[in-house]
């Protein structure tokens, strides 16, 4: 007889192909054959967690070691939970479908603060102890990377160690120590963690000891172990023409949501827009070479089977072999009907030109990030992108036959007015206006605006660090303005919940005293915060009152330059020095040039790659 | 053009692969296998292909059918051979053969025969069976484009058998209609044994295609 367990959990579960695993090109091993069994973890949906790149690199490049296996390991989605759970099932890997609770290590990808909790639940569905201090050697190792990495304190007390930076070589690095640890008999976890603590861009969290003033702030950050650094510097890849790029991609059954080949241009960026993160954490900007990326599209369309590519970096129009890359990348796509699609775009001629080729048939939508509804706004974030360019190439979009055009903005930005408020709303009849000045038989007949807003959340390793977060009540009121102030019927207006914004910010630049908030929060019930089915802002409100941890602490207070901020031990090659400039020219409007122009002595440049050796 | 008639079997490591998913997997494979699909003309062309009376989410089967335009000449070996070089572990392309016309017809397709394993409560036998099967009418609710109805499957059950159980579990056989004129599923042929035979109670099932048939007989 062979009805099994798995036939009845999964016969009762949405998207089953989830859970299966067993896609084309997935990596299958005999777990008895290797040293180390990696479980690469993301802490969301297979869906999501199938969309990101780092995983895909990560994934292959571990696996190209006989010695290691590694598996992927998402979060259940709650209807599998509760089979799950009704079952006795463990969390298991998608390859083997063996539990991941005696695994040697766990690597959690950590994209975004709001899966914080999934990661706990994730844990907790292991059965693997939630505090690192309550694991011991026979307990997998649970280590994070990824961009909360860089400031990973309110999950500080769950993680063995972090990985800051590119992992190419830093996770054979750690995999190396693994080996050799576990062959000398795995006897103390202090052991590895201190071979590692000395490896650049590794942070063991439990090696430092973190002191509080009166007043709540942070007093002092100290190393309480003589391998451990005093400060922890963030490692990239230097060159990045060379850097391993998987040439195998895995297929999944169901779709997903960027479910194509992705070709990686370029990491870092050198616009600096002070909101964004990513514009610093991944400096200094450094490219792949056309040649090189026209290699690995044939190779991953090959293998794969897709019938879709996309271009993935911060800035596509900033990449310097755009012409030769399109080309080359043109010549692959007509030939084998495969659409291209071209993301983080500016608007010029030559994109416009460029776009007409790609898309031959269908004009679909297009998306301006203006950020700011006035130019004083716009230059206090140095987004260099002025209405005269927005207007200049919706007009031309428009006279191509284009009929839906979606206008992002953030609001809650530091120093920002009514009247910036209102100025996204007058923007954006300005774009529509730009519509009806064309003659009609030149135009499409119908047109669609779309202005989206999202709440503003200072990062930190940004200029905007300090900056305290609009509390949740002046963000409905600036959009209840805007929804006022948008007269047209052919403009709609989308924004986002503030209650996960404001979380968010509360994580951000959030310290130690959070995590225990976590773990409540999750034995209370939450997972999958960054899904409004699922997201109990109350609940999470209880919790942190339960712990007597007042949020308003972490999300809308004002910091001063001086103040000790849970991030400062982390070095990530940009200076504070050159943030607290950037900080005070947003303050006086003043904008920045990009890394191109003139180099603005961030600091990357101790890295001796990139940019800023062109 | 060409239009091509494959037979294919898919086992338990892919069963849960939806239809659309399954035609998506299979454009797929087809460029992975480097085999010049035939795109249909319009707006948006998509490969053409057609799947014979499509598996439901969890039914595994040994001999499916499609049929796909390629353009080129293809032998029936370079055909499977290179589609199941190109496609996931757990599909088999089992057969395929060059048509013109109408000679193959898969929506003649009329039968289908099923192995079902059904976790039970009670007793079964085979007299049970020969009782089921002497009923005149067996009506069940059935779900149907216009929503859920009452509807005699009886006529539409050709074949059952028990061929194995223990106190747990029963294996039967069936042979039952498919296609546009009437489509019994095994699920409502285990519904209607629960509601008829006294003393038996189903529970979770299985189902596993073995055929399609088309007035008694396997394409390929």
């Amino acid at each position: 007889m062979t009805i099994t367990l798995k036939d009845k959990i999964l016969s009762k579960v949405t998207k089953p192909t989830r859970y299966t695993g067993g896609e084309l090109n997935a990596v299958i091993k005999d777990p008895a054959s290797v040293d180390v069994r990696f479980g690469f973890c993301f802490a969301d949906t297979y869906e999501i967690a199938m969309s990101h790149l780092g995983l895909k690199i990560l994934y292959h490049t571990l696996n190209d070691r006989p010695d290691t296996y590694c598996e992927r390991v998402f979060a259940p989605w709650t209807d599998m939970e509760e089979q799950m759970k009704e079952h006795g099932m463990k969390l298991f890997a998608l390859e083997s479908g063996d539990e991941v609770t005696r695994f040697d290590i766990l690597g959690f990808t950590m994209q975004y603060e709001l899966s914080y909790s999934n990661i706990v639940n994730m844990l907790m569905l292991a059965d693997i102890p939630v505090r690192a201090k309550d694991r011991d050697e026979s307990c997998p190792i649970v280590c994070g990377g990824g961009p909360c990495a860089y400031n990973a304190e309110p999950v500080a007390d769950i993680f063995d160690f972090f990985m800051l930076g590119e992992g190419e070589e830093l996770i054979h690095e750690i995999t190396d120590e693994y080996i050799k640890w576990k062959k000398s008999g795995k006897k103390n976890k202090k052991d590895y963690l201190e071979a590692i603590a000395k490896i650049e861009g590794v942070y063991v969290p439990s090696f430092y000891d973190v002191e509080y003033n009166a007043n709540g702030t942070v007093k002092s950050i100290t190393p309480n172990n003589t391998n451990a650094p005093a400060k922890i510097r963030k490692r990239i890849m230097k060159d990045f023409d060379t850097t391993y790029a998987p040439e195998t991609i895995i297929v999944p059954f169901g779709e997903v949501v960027h479910d194509r080949v992705m070709l990686e241009l370029m990491r870092g960026c050198l616009r600096g827009c002070r909101f964004c993160q990513a514009g610093y954490i991944y400096r200094p900007l450094r490219e792949r070479k056309s040649d090189t990326l026209l290699n690995l599209a044939d190779k991953l369309l090959s293998c794969s089977g897709y019938d879709e590519i996309s271009l993935s970096s911060l800035s596509t129009s900033d990449f310097s072999g755009l012409p030769d890359l399109t080309e080359g990348l043109l010549g692959i796509t007509e030939k084998k009907k495969i659409g291209l699609s071209l993301p983080s775009l500016r608007i010029d001629n030559f994109s416009l030109e460029l776009m007409e080729k790609v898309q031959k048939v269908r004009k679909t939508g297009i998306t301006f990030a203006p950020e700011a509804g006035t130019q004083r706004l716009r230059d206090v974030i140095n987004k260099n992108i002025t209405e005269e360019n927005i207007l200049h190439s919706t007009a031309l979009l428009f006279s191509g036959g284009w009929t839906n055009v979606k206008l992002y903005f953030m609001i809650g930005l530091p120093t920002e007015t009514a009247e910036d408020v209102e100025g996204i709303a007058e923007l954006a009849h300005k774009v529509l206006d730009t519509y009806y000045a064309i003659p009609k038989e030149e135009r499409a007949k119908q047109i669609n605006i779309t202005v989206s807003t999202s709440s503003f959340v200072p990062k930190p390793f940004t200029p905007f660090q300090w900056e305290p977060m609009n509390t949740r009540d002046m963000l409905i009121e600036k959009q209840n303005m805007l929804k006022g102030a948008i007269r047209s019927k052919k403009i709609k207006y989308n924004w986002h919940d503030n209650k996960t914004s404001y979380l968010e910010g509360v994580f951000a630049r959030g310290d130690r005293r959070l995590c225990e908030v976590i773990i409540r929060a999750v034995e209370k019930g939450c997972k999958f915060d960054g899904w409004d089915e699922h997201f109990k802002f109350d609940t999470w409100l209880e919790a942190f009152d339960e712990l007597g941890v007042d949020p308003d602490f972490y999300c809308t207070r004002a910091r001063s330059y001086d103040e000790i901020l849970p991030w400062e031990h982390i070095d990530v090659g940009v200076t504070k020095k050159f943030l607290i400039r950037e900080s005070e020219k947003a303050r006086a409007g003043e904008t920045t040039p990009n890394c191109r122009e003139k180099c603005a002595g961030c600091g990357a440049n101790s890295f001796g790659t990139g940019v800023c050796y062109e | 053009m060409s239009n091509y008639i494959l037979k294919y079997s898919r086992d338990d490591r892919v069963k849960y692969i939806s239809h659309l998913d399954f035609v998506r997997l299979f454009h797929r494979a087809a460029r992975r296998a480097e085999l010049p699909f035939v795109f249909s003309q319009g707006f948006n062309p998509h490969p053409v292909m057609t799947v014979a009376q499509p598996l439901s989410v969890g039914v595994t089967a040994d001999g499916e059918y499609m049929k796909v335009g390629f353009d080129g000449e293809f032998s029936p070996k370079e055909l499977t051979d290179r589609l199941n070089a190109a496609m996931p572990p757990g599909f088999k392309i089992l057969a395929a053969k060059k048509v013109e016309g109408k000679e193959i017809d898969l929506t003649k397709i009329d039968k289908a025969e099923y192995t079902v394993e059904v976790e039970y409560n009670g007793l079964i036998d085979a007299r049970d069976i020969a009782v089921f099967m002497n009923k005149p009418e067996l009506v069940v609710m059935k779900k149907s484009k216009s929503g859920v109805k009452e509807s005699n499957i009886r006529p539409y059950i050709y074949k059952l058998d028990l061929t194995a159980s223990d106190e747990k579990t029963a294996i039967f056989s069936m042979t039952l209609a498919v296609g546009s004129v009437y489509n019994l599923k095994p699920d409502s042929v285990v519904d209607a044994m629960g509601k008829y035979t006294d003393g038996f109670t189903p529970g979770f099932f299985t189902v596993h295609r073995n055929s399609l048939l088309c007035g008694d007989v396997d394409y390929l």
